[in-house]
């Protein structure tokens, strides 16, 4: 309990010094709980997400960092290993794969990658999966980008 | 062997510094000419009879002075064959045997009393012999440069720390070579420094190659980062071990807390990821995998190994034989 609140909180600092060094991503605390953070991660580029900015929800264990965060996107988003629903992300370092060395801003360069790199073969989202699947990149590409439009864009007008 | 020439070149200046802070404190009792030329007079005596001296002044050092008279009497006794012998080459591989030893924790006992003295005494010891003998009197004078010889060379083999600037010293072995090549004063420390290798050279050799990974360890317990670079250089064994030791993190990637002595050389998985005791303990309890290469932690090295089998004991003996001295 003690450790992991002194890790967050040198993750915290970590993440206030460095602010600028990775412009993707913007992390940060809930004022009033450590063990909440949210970021903010931009879509990368040459994908359907490009332009978008999709939130993110942690929520850290107590025995972080032993045991990996919780992260879900709080914003839709259209992606084989993310559950339409829910925003659940099926990542391997999330679950098994988890490592201590890990941080929260890695893990967001972890669901970055993701998002450029979608594994259609372990599908939270089936429909966006089965696309893939069947080689439909194109119809793939127009939903994420339709859903990327519609929830991770600033509204016009 | 090819770099003692340039490794040893600040030996011979030692002496001749320490010298000089003792002349301002003791204000202008002694002018410095007349020093000089005593010294130079006692030097060339000693030349002859440099063993009594030696033995001598030896029995006035504060510390243990039996066992360090003992030693000295007997190796001075080696140390007249040998030198009689003009057998410099042999005495040089054995100098560099001795040094191996001075930082290892095998040691005979003898040796380790001794470098305990000089290690902790080196300091006290030449300010003790200015204040006590302020006597305006030529022989002690005389004894006092002697002992700052002595202490010189007694500082060069066991205590790095003590000596920042002449890091490589220690290391490759001041050699007994060069000062033969040089003036006069040289000789002298030259025969002070063979018969403490010649006392000790034999215990040492088979365990000369382990030598080079005890040494980090010594560094590190004094924590002379800038040294330690130059330390080991031209010897390839220790470059090897520093290279990997030199790029680690210098606090815990998982806690983020620093890293203390032990875990800096705590390396519990082959893949080079270290990480601090605690943590290590805390993941042991988990799931057990290397945070750097999530396999499966070694059953054999749960028990804490430290950079390699071998070392592991002469870190831990070390360890014990600082904190006492």
């Amino acid at each position: 309990m003690q450790a992991s609140r002194a890790r967050l909180f040198k993750e915290y600092k970590e993440v206030q010094r460095e602010k600028l060094a990775d412009p993707d991503i913007q992390l940060a605390c809930d004022d009033s709980n450590i063990f909440k953070w949210t970021a903010l991660i931009k879509g990368p580029s040459e994908t359907p997400y490009e332009g978008g900015v999709f939130q993110l929800a942690f929520a850290v264990p107590e025995q972080y960092p032993l045991q990996p965060p919780q992260v879900r996107f709080l914003t839709k988003i259209f992606h084989p290993n993310v559950h339409f629903k829910t925003g659940e992300i099926c990542l391997d370092i999330l679950k098994n794969a988890w490592s201590p060395a890990w941080t929260l801003q890695s893990v967001c360069r972890a669901i970055i990658a993701l998002m450029a790199h979608p594994e259609p073969d372990s599908p939270l989202n089936c429909d966006s999966g089965n696309l893939l699947r069947s080689g439909d990149i194109r119809g793939f590409h127009s939903m994420a980008r339709m859903y990327t439009r519609l929830a991770a864009m600033p509204k016009k007008g | 062997m090819g770099s003692d020439s340039i490794t040893c070149a600040p030996a011979p200046a030692l002496p001749k510094d320490l010298v000089k802070k003792k002349r301002t404190n003791r204000l202008a009792k002694l002018k410095q000419s007349k020093l000089d030329v005593r010294r130079e007079q006692w030097l060339s005596q000693v030349k002859d009879k440099g063993c009594k001296m030696d033995s001598n002044g030896r029995g006035k050092s504060p510390s243990s002075p039996m066992q360090i008279t003992n030693e000295r009497n007997r190796s001075l006794d080696n140390m007249e064959m040998r030198s009689r012998g003009g057998e410099n080459k042999d005495l040089r591989i054995h100098d560099s045997d001795l040094e191996s030893l001075m930082n290892s924790p095998s040691g005979s006992i003898l040796d380790l009393n001794d470098s305990k003295n000089s290690g902790s005494s080196s300091s006290s010891s030449y300010s003790g012999s200015v204040s006590e003998e302020e006597i305006d009197d030529d022989c002690l004078d005389d004894w006092e440069a002697v002992a700052d010889a002595l202490n010189a060379n007694d500082n060069q083999p066991n205590s790095p720390s003590d000596s920042p600037a002449k890091p490589d010293v220690r290391v490759e072995s001041p050699g007994p070579d060069l000062a033969n090549k040089n003036q006069g004063d040289d000789l002298l420390k030259t025969e002070i420094r063979i018969p403490r290798s010649n006392s000790n050279c034999r215990a040492w050799r088979p365990d000369d190659t382990f030598r080079p990974q005890s040494l980090p360890n010594l560094s590190k317990q004094h924590s002379f980062p800038m040294t330690t670079s130059d330390w080991h250089c031209g010897r390839g064994a220790i470059t090897w071990a520093w290279q990997s030791i030199i790029p680690q993190p210098s606090s815990c990637p998982i806690c983020y807390e620093d890293l203390d002595v032990t875990d800096s050389s705590f390396l519990p998985c082959s893949c080079g990821f270290r990480l601090c005791l605690f943590c290590h303990k805390k993941i042991l309890e988990a799931d057990g995998r290397c945070p750097g290469c999530r396999k499966q932690y070694d059953s054999e090295n749960g028990d804490v190994s430290f950079t390699g089998g071998v070392t592991t004991i002469r870190v831990a003996q070390s360890c014990c034989m600082n904190g006492r001295s």
